[in-house]
């Protein structure tokens, strides 16, 4: 036995930070901790890139705690379970119009208001027509709203009965101000040249702050296009994609369509506990998800080939090829790769409807998949190779990072045993549990961070990773003056300096930094709900399904405490909504406080040190 | 999306009528559009001859079709943009006000910014047609009711300044002429007039 307390660094690589904590373990095995520290990490976890990252972070926690490198006796590294992630997005259906309606076309200003229903006419051939039945007045481009309005009030005054207008350009309100006999006015539609003349149709807009009554009800079209119940059946599609809006235009011609297909993408192989099972990606994520449960614990999946869930999983295993493999002194043996688990999510996507008149986005719905894969295999042994060669030290692969985050959540003040932990990564959730009599459990799945990020992403249309990363990031507020911002709560903040010009009227994400805008023209409640649902849908279905896999005989119950653990659990709402998940089970819930000091950070490091100890000669 | 006339044209002109000194609005549904000294008046055209008629109409309809009110003042002691529509943010309701030059640069102003900033500015005069000025005056009215409009794409090009530099200096120089000192923004009503002249 050593005569003088050691000196030993524990270090995590994890997927985004590498982690080192420096402690001193003496001859009695007790653990005296003398500093952490925390830096990016450098490549793939899992490969020699991390050796930068790990030298960072050991050299950081030897400075803070004042000692130099050459008092070190061990550097103990993780046995980084190489998991990456794959994340793929589908959509699975698609609207197509053919010729007649308009649907999701909701231009902000519509005019007058009301249903008017007639024989759709050129505003060119207004002034030709005879009186007679109801006609809707259709403006191609080009027309100014003066023009329209005097051209419409003629006709009307010869007796023509304009019982509304379809415009090309943003006019509505001003078209609708200036007629002598108010009528429906919708405005905005681009492609207005396409829209069938001679032909029957309908045109409704609701008063501020109403949606239309008529057109989105399916016997409400029966009724205005006299409809038999066949053809009732056919339009019921149309009556659906134009609940919700403020202003609706719909051309009854003899086939006019509007279809809802579904795209197919494939099916889906999962392998595991002696059976294969095959779901089709179109039917969406609950019965993807069934089909993972009754296949656990899933050997491996397989996409389809030649199908985008086919090109995703094997995009997901050439990735993880990478980083396991082409290692001279490791090659020899095909690599074993395996998708150990797939997360799938319902999603939707703003995408432009074909066929549309007027530039229509419908949400599409989609699937997100996330794929996780591990390998009996980790390159760690060349890092901890490289690592010792640089510090001259002693470098040991310690156990599971799993197993290791429980050790390291333990010296969390008022946890216990029984006691699971929840990582909560970008990449990964991972969960391991550590009973009364020491035995533990680990478990990755996947789907965390980076899903989310994804979700918010596509769903609010935005195409920019790193505005959707900060609205997950921070809370939202509407900035209503130079002085003032509206939180997402409802309540109010006066500054005494002015803020930035970029940020007025906008809603903006209230990141430390400062404001910084969203481009986008949602509200504030429905970025709010998208940012909720997304997290929700990924880590609150996450951390439920993860502790089933390590809770004695998948009973919630059996937890007592549950820590939170990894970057997400620094969220403002993430482990409040987990906590709220499982308070319902009589868990005690929390994010963890490793060392009573470090927050959610720094359990694997920590871990290692204090499995080290009690291991040591 | 605003829309030039196609028949070949009746061309309107516009005249501002002074009704008095411009004051403080209380509406907060108003935006102020405030125009330099010589804007339809000495000049009548921007320097890529827009018609101040059309300059107008098109704010005024940019902001109607908004469903938000709006009111013109000129403002005499001043050419300077900044100025001009800030002295207007000042007044407005709302807050918000449009300032434009003779020449045709346009400036989205908020009350409560220093003079020199701005919501939204067009610097480019030769590149602001009948669209541009229709987009400026539905932002303007959506942030006086308080909406987050997309910014209005400002133009680019390289070869404005060295193509139009004279011409918008002596514009300029012309406008300041026009200045005349120590007197208070007043209220105008347009009159606008179909001039089958072409």
């Amino acid at each position: 036995m050593p005569d003088r307390a050691r000196l030993v660094v524990g270090v995590d690589i994890g997927n985004s930070t590498t982690e080192a904590c420096l402690a001193a373990v003496a001859p009695d095995r007790t653990v005296s901790y003398l500093g952490t520290d925390l830096t990016r990490t450098t490549g793939v976890k899992g490969t020699p890139d991390n050796t930068d990252g790990v030298l960072t972070a050991v050299r950081g926690a030897l400075r803070r705690a004042g000692r130099a490198a050459a008092e070190l006796d061990a550097v103990l590294l993780n046995e980084a379970t190489p998991v990456i992630s794959g994340l793929a997005m589908e959509t699975i259906t698609e609207t197509i119009i053919t010729e007649s309606t308009m649907i999701g076309h909701n231009p902000a200003t519509p005019g007058g208001q009301g249903l008017g229903v007639g024989t759709t006419v050129s505003l060119t051939e207004l002034d030709e027509i005879d009186p007679g039945p109801p006609v809707v007045c259709v403006v191609p481009h080009g027309w100014d709203f003066e023009d329209i309005a005097s051209t419409v009030n003629a006709a009307v005054g010869r007796g023509v009965d304009v019982v509304a207008a379809v415009l090309a350009g943003d006019d509505a309100v001003l078209v609708a101000n200036r007629l002598t006999r108010p009528v429906p006015v919708v405005d905005e539609v681009a492609a207005v040249e396409k829209v069938p003349l001679g032909m029957l149709a309908a045109v409704e807009v609701a008063a501020a702050g109403y949606t239309i009554r008529t057109l989105s009800n399916t016997y409400g079209l029966a009724t205005v296009f006299g409809l038999d119940p066949d053809q009732t059946r056919h339009v019921s599609p149309v009556a659906r994609a134009l609940t919700g809006n403020r202003s609706a235009v719909v051309v009854r011609t003899p086939s006019g369509d509007v279809t809802d297909r579904r795209i197919p993408v494939g099916t889906l192989e999962l392998r595991g506990s002696g059976k294969t099972l095959r779901v089709d990606l179109a039917t969406g994520a609950e019965e993807i998800m069934d089909a993972v449960a009754r296949a656990q614990p899933l050997e491996d999946a397989h996409g389809e080939p030649g199908t985008h869930v086919g090109g995703m999983l094997a995009q997901v295993r050439d990735t993880m090829a990478d980083v396991v493999g082409q290692d001279g002194e490791e090659a020899g043996s095909p690599v074993e790769i395996a998708i150990n688990d797939v997360l799938a999510v319902d999603t939707f996507v703003p995408a432009e409807v074909r066929g549309g008149l007027a530039g229509e986005m419908h949400l599409e719905n989609a699937v997100a998949l996330a794929a996780m894969v591990s390998t009996s295999r980790s390159r760690m042994r060349s890092v901890a190779e490289r690592v010792a060669e640089e510090l001259g030290v002693a470098t040991l692969i310690g156990g599971v990072e799993g197993k290791m985050a429980v050790r390291g959540a333990l010296t969390t003040p008022g946890v216990d045993r029984p006691v699971a932990v929840l990582d909560l990564g970008g990449g990964s959730t991972d969960a391991a549990e550590l009973d009364r009599e020491g035995r533990d459990t680990a478990v990755h799945v996947a789907g965390a961070g980076e899903l989310v990020t994804k979700l918010i992403d596509s769903e609010l249309a935005l195409d920019d990773r790193e505005v959707a990363e900060n609205i997950k990031r921070s809370p939202l507020a509407k900035v209503e003056s130079f002085f003032h911002v509206r939180h997402e709560d409802g309540t109010v903040q006066f500054f005494d300096e002015p803020l930035p010009s970029h940020v007025f009227a906008r809603v903006v994400t209230l990141a430390p930094e400062g404001p910084t805008p969203i481009p986008t023209r949602h509200g504030l409640d429905h970025v709010r709900q998208i940012r909720r649902e997304a997290k929700r849908r990924v880590f609150v279905v996450n951390a439920v399904r993860a502790l089933r896999q390590v809770a004695a005989g998948g009973n919630l119950r059996t937890l007592d405490f549950v820590v939170l653990l990894g970057g997400s659990a620094l969220d403002f709402e993430i482990p409040e909504m987990i906590a709220d998940a499982l308070a319902g089970y009589g868990i005690v819930c929390g994010t963890g406080n490793v060392l009573g000091t470090e927050g959610p950070r720094n359990a694997v490091a920590s871990g290692l040190v204090a499995a080290h100890a009690a291991a040591a000669p | 999306m605003g829309t030039p006339t196609t028949s070949p044209a009746p061309e309107r002109t516009v005249r501002l009528r002074e009704l008095g000194p411009a004051r403080r609005g209380s509406r907060p549904d108003e935006v102020v559009i405030a125009v330099s000294p010589a804007f339809a008046d000495f000049f009548t055209k921007t320097i890529v001859d827009v018609p101040h008629a059309e300059v107008l109409r098109q704010l005024l309809a940019g902001i109607e079709e908004q469903g938000v009110t709006a009111r013109i003042v000129r403002v005499r002691d001043t050419a300077d943009l900044a100025a001009i529509a800030h002295t207007a943010a000042q007044l407005s309701g709302s807050g918000i006000a449009v300032g434009v030059l003779a020449r045709g640069t346009t400036m989205i102003h908020q009350k409560d910014l220093p003079r020199l900033s701005n919501l939204e500015l067009f610097p480019q005069s030769p590149l602001l047609d009948a669209q541009v000025f229709r987009r400026i005056g539905s932002n303007a009215a959506q942030y006086a009711k308080g909406e987050s409009p997309e910014p209005v794409p400002t133009r680019n090009d390289q070869m404005a300044r060295p193509r139009w530099q004279a011409k918008a200096a002596l514009l300029h120089l012309k406008e300041v002429e026009c200045i005349e000192a120590g007197r208070d923004p007043v209220e105008v009503e347009p009159a606008f007039e179909l001039s089958r002249a072409g």
